[in-house]
C-alpha cells in the first residue's frame, strides 16, 4: 500500500471546502439564535430573572416584538427553525460520520497538554470550543421546553429543581453562546484566518 | 427635470445589498412595526403549537402534585386587569349555562356542600415567574356534568364579576385537576385571589384562570371574544 503524496500546494492558498450542510446549519443557526434571544429577553422584561419587578431590565434596542405577547409569537415559531435546524446537522454528523473526525478526540487532549507546535494547539483548542457548545445548545432546548410545558413534562421541569433555577439555567445560555461565539470566531480565525470564516458562509 | 442636482451617490451592488439587508434587519428589530409584525409571526405559527399543545395534554392523566412543605405563599403575585369587585357572599349565584340540558344557578352554600377537591400545583404566570399553590375547590367537570352539556360542547366561556373573560377547550375545563377554586393555601380565598370563586388548574397559564367567576356558558362555537388578553393578543390555548 502506498500513501500518495499530495500535489505540491499552489502558493495561493486553497479555499477550504465546507459541506453545504454546515454553511446551511452557520446561516440558520445565527438568525434563529438572534431572533431567539431577542424575543427572549423581552419575555425576560416581562418579569426579570434576576430581582423580579423591580429587577433590571434590558433595554428597547434590543428586544424583539414590541411587547410580551409579540415577544412570545417570536419566541415560540423560531424555537422550531432554532430546534429542527439543530436535529438536521446532527443527523447529517451522525449519518456522514462526521463526528468521528471533526470534534474533539482523545488526539487534541494530548495535543494540549504535550505537544510543542502552537498550530497543532490552537487547533486542538479550536475543536474542543466547538464541541463544547453542542450541550450549551441543547440545554437551552431542554430548559426552555421545560418552562414551556412543566405540567406536560414533569419529568423535565424537577430535572432543574426549582423554578428559579430552571429560568436562570435558560437565561444563562445566552451569555454563554454570546461569549462562545466571539471565541469560536477568534479561534476560527487563527486557524485558518478570514479564508476559514468565509468559507462556513460563502464559499 | 430635477432643480437640485444633486451628486450621484456611488452606490454599487454590493453596497446596495448591504444596505438593503441592515435597514431591513432595522426594521424587523426596531419596535415601531414590531407588534403588528410579531401578531403575523404568531398567528402563522399558531394552529401547529396549537395543535402540539392539544397533543401534548393527556385529558384524564393527573400532573404530579408537590409536597404541602413545598409552597411558596409570597411567591403568587396579584394580576388583575382592573378592579377588585367585593361580592356579596349571601346573594351570591354561580350561573352555568349555554348548551345544556340542566341550567345550574348555585348558591355558595351549594357549591361547598359538593365534594371538596385539593391539589397542590405550580401556578405558571405568563411572564415568567411561577409559585407553587394549594388549591380546594369544587371540579369543574363534576359541576358541567350536573348541568348535562349536549354533545355539540366544545368550548366553556367565562364572565367574570369584573368583566374579565375567558374561553377554555373542553378537554381542559373537564381535566381533573381543574376546579372552581375557593380555597388557597389552607384558607379560605381570599379577594385579591378571586373570592368567591375563581378557576384554577395546573395545565394552563395563569391568564387562563379568571378571578371572581360568576358564570360559565358552554357552548359549540368558539366566541369571537376569545379572552380579556387574548384579543390583545396573547396566544389561546396557552397550554402547560
Amino acid at each position: 500500500m502506498t500513501i500518495s503524496q499530495p500535489a505540491k500546494l499552489p502558493k495561493k492558498a486553497v479555499v477550504p471546502k465546507q459541506a453545504i450542510f454546515a454553511k446551511a446549519f452557520h446561516w440558520v443557526n445565527i438568525i434563529s439564535l438572534l431572533l431567539m434571544m431577542s424575543s427572549g429577553l423581552q419575555i425576560y422584561n416581562a418579569n426579570p430573572v434576576f430581582g423580579g419587578r423591580e429587577g433590571w431590565h434590558f433595554p428597547k434596542g434590543l428586544l424583539l416584538g414590541g411587547w410580551l405577547a409579540g415577544g412570545r409569537d417570536w419566541h415560540f415559531t423560531f424555537m422550531w427553525v432554532y430546534s429542527l435546524n439543530l436535529l438536521a446537522y446532527g443527523l447529517f454528523i451522525l449519518i456522514s460520520r462526521r463526528w468521528q473526525q471533526r470534534y474533539v478526540s482523545s488526539s487534541d487532549l494530548k495535543a494540549l497538554q504535550v505537544s510543542q507546535n502552537a498550530k497543532r494547539k490552537t487547533y486542538a483548542w479550536h475543536r474542543v470550543v466547538y464541541t463544547a457548545i453542542i450541550p450549551i445548545l441543547l440545554l437551552a432546548i431542554a430548559s426552555g421546553l421545560a418552562m414551556y410545558k412543566p405540567a406536560q413534562l414533569p419529568w423535565l421541569a424537577s430535572l432543574f429543581g426549582s423554578w428559579q433555577t430552571l429560568r436562570t439555567v435558560h437565561f444563562i445560555t445566552v451569555p454563554i453562546v454570546l461569549g462562545f461565539t466571539l471565541i469560536h470566531s477568534l479561534l476560527a480565525f487563527r486557524v485558518g484566518s478570514m479564508r476559514l470564516i468565509r468559507s462556513i458562509f460563502v464559499r | 427635470m430635477p432643480i437640485i442636482q444633486t451628486p450621484r451617490p456611488v452606490l454599487t451592488r454590493r453596497r446596495l445589498l448591504q444596505l438593503s439587508g441592515l435597514s431591513g434587519m432595522g426594521l424587523l428589530l426596531g419596535s415601531c412595526a414590531s407588534t403588528s409584525i410579531a401578531e403575523q409571526v404568531g398567528a402563522t405559527i399558531d394552529p401547529l403549537n396549537q395543535r402540539v399543545e392539544e397533543l401534548l395534554l393527556n385529558p384524564q392523566a393527573l400532573v404530579p402534585e408537590f409536597p404541602v412543605s413545598a409552597i411558596e405563599p409570597e411567591a403568587l403575585l396579584i394580576n388583575s386587569f382592573d378592579t377588585t369587585p367585593n361580592l356579596d357572599r349571601t346573594t351570591f349565584r354561580l350561573i352555568v349555562d349555554g348548551d345544556v340540558a340542566q341550567p345550574l344557578s348555585l348558591s355558595l352554600a351549594e357549591i361547598q356542600s359538593m365534594p371538596l377537591t385539593s391539589m397542590v400545583i405550580r401556578h405558571v404566570c405568563v411572564e415568567g415567574w411561577a409559585a407553587i399553590v394549594q388549591w380546594g375547590g369544587v371540579s369543574l367537570g363534576e359541576l358541567i356534568r350536573r348541568a348535562q352539556p349536549k354533545s355539540t360542547v366544545r368550548y366553556a366561556y367565562f364572565e367574570s364579576a369584573d368583566g374579565y373573560y375567558e374561553s377554555w377547550d373542553l378537554a381542559s375545563t373537564l381535566h381533573p385537576q381543574t376546579m372552581l377554586a375557593y380555597q388557597k393555601n389552607g384558607q379560605p380565598l381570599p379577594i385579591e385571589n378571586g373570592a368567591p370563586l375563581r378557576l384554577a388548574a395546573p395545565i394552563k397559564l395563569g391568564y387562563k384562570q379568571s378571578k371572581w367567576v360568576t358564570r360559565v356558558t358552554l357552548l359549540s362555537q368558539l366566541p369571537s371574544k376569545l379572552g380579556y388578553w387574548e384579543d390583545f393578543g396573547y396566544e389561546w390555548f396557552a397550554g402547560l
